[in-house]
């Protein structure tokens, strides 16, 4: 658990992308907020969206505390969190004054440190007793040919992974949208067992209706998580392997954790308070 | 600096007790304010809330939020098929201020910024031009395209309460009709009695609508050409 310090008259912001079409897409990051809400570290606690409601740039509308830490609860330092979010909320660094307001503009969720114990969670809860000895792990992600930077947290993460001793016969990244593509995630593992994490904050529109059929689990893009009856079951016989899918990464409540992580981590490099 | 829980108790005492399809009540039955949709208003006032299901507190408002009656999903929150058959019990105004926020994200925010002077509204073109990705497309809709979107997409007739405060753009207030034209208040209530819904930039929904238009704009004029 984070040991963040209270900070009472400070606002928390975090920033999710969200979806006008998929009812899934905000809901980790309204429990973010709970979880967070519910220690009574911050005075405020707001959750804003590019894609849903309040707008970032209405957010400013709901926040009375006059310093506000802006966390972005995604997974990796790229278009959205360089070029969206701060031109949404008119940042120009880490701290920014705007119309008397002071933002701390933070570090993506993403790309901190403590992912990486996070995915092997996922990826060992996925895959009870299998031996990592015979099992691909492969880490997938969007991919956009907007920014350069979006699959470098993903990459680093496999890097971390493969070399962090635990075991797995191949540590591998893939993308929806670009090289190397997650649809070929047989072609790419040499062992029987593969288990795919998807590295995206929310069981949305990408992990749970796209990537499902990039896979071959699904033929034909299915409804959203929470209308569905019937929860996909892992293990998958398909391509002549076995496919254990998890739940995206961002579902995780400790992702809060990384939230306060995030805004600790900022204030020891810019040396607030 | 007065709080936006302590301007809402204020707003309260002055009179207000709606905002969009929400009823405010003050204490009742021992709790400081009862929420619940502005239909069932009668019913809660009975005997254990009239039977209606009971909430304590803000965290169900994002619950009852998300799906309408009839289970589509209510991808504005101006939406007016706000589901009925709750209440929910606040015992002060920063759980009120929460559950609000969920309804009808910031949109007590918005009202006292616009009342105090220092709403910052954007016109369509604004919005439109922030667009990237599979939505870039949208910029390309006719100042008539978007007029007409405007009558078809928006407004009470369409399902949405907000008020719309933007132009096309700077220049170019939008043409007449009930969507330009209405309040922000569903269900005939004196403007003193409710928060009116703001619209201070089109929402995504809006421009998903644009991205098809200009869409089809643009097949119509190669087909034509």
């Amino acid at each position: 658990m984070s040991n963040l310090a209270p900070k009472p008259a400070s606002a928390l912001l975090i920033v999710g992308h969200g979806s006008t079409e998929n009812p899934d897409s905000s809901t980790p990051y309204f429990d973010h907020a709970d979880e967070i809400r519910s220690r009574g570290l911050f005075a405020e606690v707001h959750c804003c969206f590019w894609k849903e409601e309040p707008s970032m740039r209405e957010a400013y509308y709901l926040i009375d505390a006059d310093e506000i830490y802006v966390v972005p609860d995604f997974i990796s330092e790229g278009y959205f969190t360089q070029d969206v979010i701060p031109r949404e909320l008119g940042l120009n660094g880490p701290t920014t004054e705007v119309r008397g307001k002071t933002f701390h503009y933070c570090l993506p969720v993403g790309i901190h440190r403590s992912m990486t114990e996070l995915i092997l969670k996922r990826a060992r809860e996925v895959a009870p007793g299998i031996d990592p000895a015979e099992t691909t792990l492969i880490i997938t992600g969007h991919g956009t040919g907007l920014n350069t930077n979006s699959t470098k947290a993903i990459r680093d993460q496999a890097q971390l992974i493969a070399a962090s001793g635990a075991g797995y016969a191949a540590v591998l990244d893939a993308y929806m949208e670009e090289q190397p593509f997650i649809a070929e995630w047989d072609k790419m593992s040499e062992t029987p067992n593969v288990v795919v994490v998807p590295f995206f904050i929310s069981d949305g529109l990408h992990s749970y209706q796209d990537i499902p059929v990039l896979l071959g689990i699904e033929n034909e893009v299915g409804a959203a998580l929470s209308q569905r009856e019937v929860f996909r079951h892992n293990p998958h016989h398909l391509r002549g392997k076995t496919l254990f899918y998890s739940s995206a990464i961002g579902t995780e409540r400790m992702l809060a954790d990384v939230i306060l992580d995030q805004i600790a981590d900022f204030d020891i490099a810019h040396k607030v308070h | 600096m007065i709080s936006l829980a302590t301007e809402l108790r204020n707003l309260l005492q002055s009179g207000i007790h709606r905002i969009g399809e929400i009823e405010i009540q003050t204490a009742v039955h021992g709790h400081s304010y009862v929420l619940c949709h502005f239909a069932d208003r009668e019913q809660s006032a009975g005997p254990s809330f009239g039977g209606l299901e009971l909430h304590a507190g803000p965290a169900a408002a994002r619950d009852i939020s998300t799906y309408a009656e009839d289970g589509t999903y209510r991808f504005t929150k101006g939406q007016v098929n706000l589901k009925r058959g709750w209440v929910m019990t606040m015992e002060n105004e920063v759980e009120l201020r929460l559950a609000l926020d969920q309804f009808y994200p910031a949109c007590v925010g918005l009202f006292l910024a616009q009342r105090g002077g220092i709403l910052e509204i954007e016109t369509l073109r604004e919005k439109l031009n922030r667009q990237t990705g599979m939505y870039r497309f949208a910029r390309s809709i006719s100042d008539a395209g978007a007029q007409k979107l405007v009558q078809e997409v928006c407004g009470p007739a369409h399902q949405c309460a907000k008020k719309i405060l933007w132009q096309i753009d700077a220049d170019t207030p939008l043409d007449d009709s009930e969507a330009s034209r209405f309040n922000g208040i569903p269900g005939d209530l004196p403007a003193a009695e409710a928060i009116p819904l703001l619209c201070r930039e089109a929402c995504n929904h809006f421009v998903a609508e644009c991205r098809k238009a200009a869409k089809a704009e643009f097949e119509a004029k190669a087909a034509n050409s």
